[in-house]
């Protein structure tokens, strides 16, 4: 008979949850993970994955229309949207099975199904396990870790119907490339869409609630990203509210009101990104101390619910709704769990946080308006592209880099990116924040000739009024 | 020194002794946050007895020569190192008796009406449980708007009159006291001043304050009524110009109108610097301060 106690039981097999029973199994815990649809979660299989493999060809795409400027022409430039797609899958289902193989490796049981809550059992906690409604077994652990996700959040009146409107599940796997899209919210998933669909030749619109896009970031990251993507050719509207969206005309008509004024907007396609929620139902937290606000489990440092051996991480727990926030909290909790020492919680400010559209945005820290409200007396570097020798030679010439630093200790609050390649480059800072260097050793650093990496360097001599090549 | 570069910033700019930190960065590393804790609690033991409130603000590594312990005759003993906050705690201290000259001022008020009106109020609600020491709080904050003048600081150019009430009130913490400081105390409700103090008390003692929080603040409570001290004189903390120390409320024989009766007697002594505050100054505050004690609804006006 297979085995049914364990130390941990993790449910959900996102990059919160496989992590977190990887960690556990390395530290001499017996760890299963219930995983009910794909390992890897909406990560591998509907969300960061896939959609970089998209944007890698609506990148192709881009540099194709203008080969000019490398010096090459070429006719007849045409794509297979199914290949494109098929491509996107391949390389899901790919690192899907990776995880499945890492797991095994770790000697982690994995359980196909849906797990649940269901009380305690001989002073341990109880999961039942169903499958397409049927039961298929009970576990019971010490401490069950509850990494479920979530889901696309859909407004009333916003209703997907999968077809016309729909969420990121659906817009990843499109037949057809729309004539026209419209984007439904300004954040990370809107604009990665909306950058996919303009590169692949389709009229973009996006509008947002409130009143500048890429609201989570720098307040001059989203006008400086705004005014790029305006000169691409996307409409963007800001501060704009959706009175009405409903089917008809080419696809789907939405009408908008803009500064007291009604609009309409006709397309073929609408995706809706306005926001996640959490996978808190049917994991049987009825009647537990677990508490859920706004569709989120509510944890403490050590992501502890109120229910004692009960712990969530990763988007279920809530923001910042990111995979490496995920697995980050899932190895804290595993490692409190079996006791390591010296064992510190998760600085959320050293998060970094990437969007990979074009140009791609990267920060991390404190954005210049939230370190003044901290009450920080601060200096502010920033660099342009324009002014590093290898953004020029890549044909990248817009962009900036933009650092915050308190004033008084040279600790580096934050760093704003926007231009090529900048999610590779944000780490950079993100070591050295969590090293708690000052703006010194940033400045003694040696920066490798010619990177775009420079900037980094340029940007922090412009915060102490030292920069040389601008 | 293993300490990353900002804590090693930080520190000299804290005067701390970066050798008396223990890191608890990997690897003992000192961190940022070992930095901020010794600032708002200090690294290690003993516990002492609080005497009197001293702020742990602008902190400088050299203490004032102290005479030396090492003389001829002692017994055997066992050494605990200063920590920072001691340090700092031994050198305001000294400065404050060095320079200011302190005189005192002491006060009885009768409190068996505020401890009526306490126990009234906390019957009206479950969210709040007032403290006697809430009610200090206010009334010293109310006090000190009818009389400005005891709100105020000495400078060698001038003496710097309040135009608000930030009250520090003294919380003994395991390696000494500590001083967090309810902002704009006289335009506060005692509830608010309630909920505060319980969570600046809480936070004080588990060092989690913020720099801002401790820091600052013109004029200092210190109230020691809990461990039954009748009656005792403050060291005032630098810069305010006066201190209030509260003794505890017990029952007393008092004469009423030529008879005697009995009633529950809170002595108050108030320190003050001779440089900022006269003794006529001192003394109206203390009527202030006791006419809202003894009438405990004018202070919920
Ligand atoms: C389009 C898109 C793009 C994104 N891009 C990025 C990006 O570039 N970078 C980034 O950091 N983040 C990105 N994200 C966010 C990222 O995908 C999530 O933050 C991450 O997947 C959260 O991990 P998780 O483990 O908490 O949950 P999930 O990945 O959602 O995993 C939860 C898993 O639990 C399973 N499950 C749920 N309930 C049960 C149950 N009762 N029993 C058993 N199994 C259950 C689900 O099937 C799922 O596999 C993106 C998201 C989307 C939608």
């Amino acid at each position: 008979m297979a085995d049914t106690q364990f130390d941990v039981i993790v449910v959900g097999g996102g990059p919160g949850g496989y992590v977190a029973a990887i960690r556990a199994s390395q530290l001499g815990l017996k760890a299963a993970v219930i995983e009910r649809e794909h390992l890897g979660g909406i990560c591998l299989n509907w969300g960061c994955i896939p959609t970089k493999a998209l944007l890698r060809s609506s990148e192709v795409s881009h540099i194709l229309h203008n080969l000019d400027a490398y010096g090459f022409s070429a006719k007849d430039i045409s794509y297979d949207l199914a290949k494109v797609v098929q491509r996107s899958r391949k390389i899901a289902k790919q690192l899907s099975g990776g995880v499945a193989h890492l797991l095994k490796k770790n000697k982690v049981t994995v359980v196909d199904g849906h797990g649940k809550l269901a009380g305690t059992q001989g002073g341990l906690r109880k999961v039942d396990v169903s499958k397409d409604g049927k039961p298929v077994g009970s576990y019971t652990a010490k401490h069950v870790i509850l990494a479920t996700g979530a889901r696309a959040r859909t407004l009333p009146g916003l209703e997907p119907d999968g077809k016309t409107i729909v969420t990121y599940r659906e817009a990843m796997v499109p037949e057809t490339m729309p004539k026209s899209l419209l984007v439904i919210g300004s954040g990370a998933i809107g604009m990665e869409f909306a950058s996919f669909h303009h590169d692949m030749g389709c009229a973009v619109t996006v509008i947002e609630v409130v009143d500048r896009i890429l609201p989570a970031e720098d307040e001059e990251i989203s006008a400086f990203a705004h005014k790029q993507f305006a000169k691409q050719g996307m409409t963007i509207k800001t501060g704009v509210k959706v009175a009405k969206l409903e089917k008809g005309g080419k696809g789907a008509r939405a009408t908008i009101e803009v500064a007291g004024k009604s609009e309409t907007i006709e397309v073929e396609k609408v995706i809706l990104a306005v926001g996640i929620v959490g996978n808190v139902e049917d994991i049987g937290l009825e009647g537990t101390k677990v508490k859920v606000e706004k569709t989120h489990v509510v944890i403490n440092e050590w992501m502890e619910t109120g229910e004692p051996g009960v712990y969530a991480i990763g988007d279920l727990a809530g923001p910042p709704w990111l995979a490496h926030k995920a697995s980050h909290e899932g190895v804290i909790c595993v490692e409190r769990i079996a006791g390591v020492k010296g064992l510190h919680p998760l600085d959320v400010r050293k998060i970094p946080g990437c969007t990979y559209c074009r140009p791609q945005i990267a920060s991390v820290g404190l954005s210049e308006a939230k370190a003044k409200a901290a009450g920080y007396d601060i200096r502010v570097g920033r660099f342009p592209f324009v002014g590093n020798g290898k953004a020029i030679a890549l044909g990248e010439s817009e962009g900036m880099v933009k650092t915050v630093f308190d004033k008084k200790t040279g600790e580096l609050l934050g760093a704003h990116m926007i231009g090529a390649e900048v999610t590779e480059l944000i780490q950079g800072y993100g070591v050295a924040m969590t090293l708690e260097t000052t703006e010194a050793e940033l400045m003694h650093a040696v920066f490798p000739h010619p990177t775009l990496s420079e900037m980094m360097h340029e940007s922090v001599l412009d915060a102490y009024g030292r920069a040389i090549h601008f | 020194m293993f300490a990353s570069p900002l804590a090693k910033r930080m520190a000299e700019q804290a005067g701390l002794d970066l050798g008396s930190l223990k890191g608890s960065g990997p690897n003992g590393r000192v961190v940022k946050a070992d930095i901020e804790a010794a600032v708002s609690g200090g690294a290690r033991k003993p516990a002492a007895a609080p005497a009197a409130a001293a702020p742990v603000a602008a902190p400088t590594p050299t203490l004032g020569a102290a005479p030396s312990a090492d003389v001829p005759g002692m017994p055997a003993y066992e050494e605990f190192p200063n920590s920072n906050m001691r340090k700092v705690i031994a050198k305001r201290l000294t400065e404050s008796k060095q320079f200011a000259p302190h005189f005192y001022l002491t006060i009885d008020c009768e409190i068996d009406e505020l401890l009526k009106v306490r126990k009234e109020l906390n019957a009206k609600g479950d969210d709040y449980k007032l403290s006697v020491n809430d009610l200090v709080i206010r009334a010293t904050a109310l006090a000190l708007k009818r009389v400005p003048a005891a709100n105020a600081s000495w400078t060698e150019k001038a003496i710097r009159v309040y135009k608000q009430v930030d009250i520090s009130v003294a919380v003994a913490i395991d390696e000494g006291l500590i001083t967090p400081v309810i902002r704009d105390a006289g335009s506060k409700g005692l509830k608010q001043i309630s909920a505060e103090m319980k969570d600046l008390a809480t936070r004080a003692r588990e060092r989690k304050l913020k720099p801002e929080e401790f820091q600052g603040g013109t004029f200092s409570i210190s109230n020691l009524g809990m461990f039954g001290i009748k009656d005792f004189a403050a060291v005032i903390n630098p810069p305010q110009g006066a201190i209030l120390a509260v003794g505890a409320g017990e029952q007393r024989a008092v004469v009423k109108d030529g008879a005697l009766a009995i009633a529950t007697v809170m002595s108050c002594t108030l320190s003050v610097d001779h440089r900022v505050v006269d003794g006529a100054i001192g003394a109206e505050f203390l009527a202030a301060f006791k006419k809202l004690v003894e009438d405990p609804l004018t202070m919920l006006l």
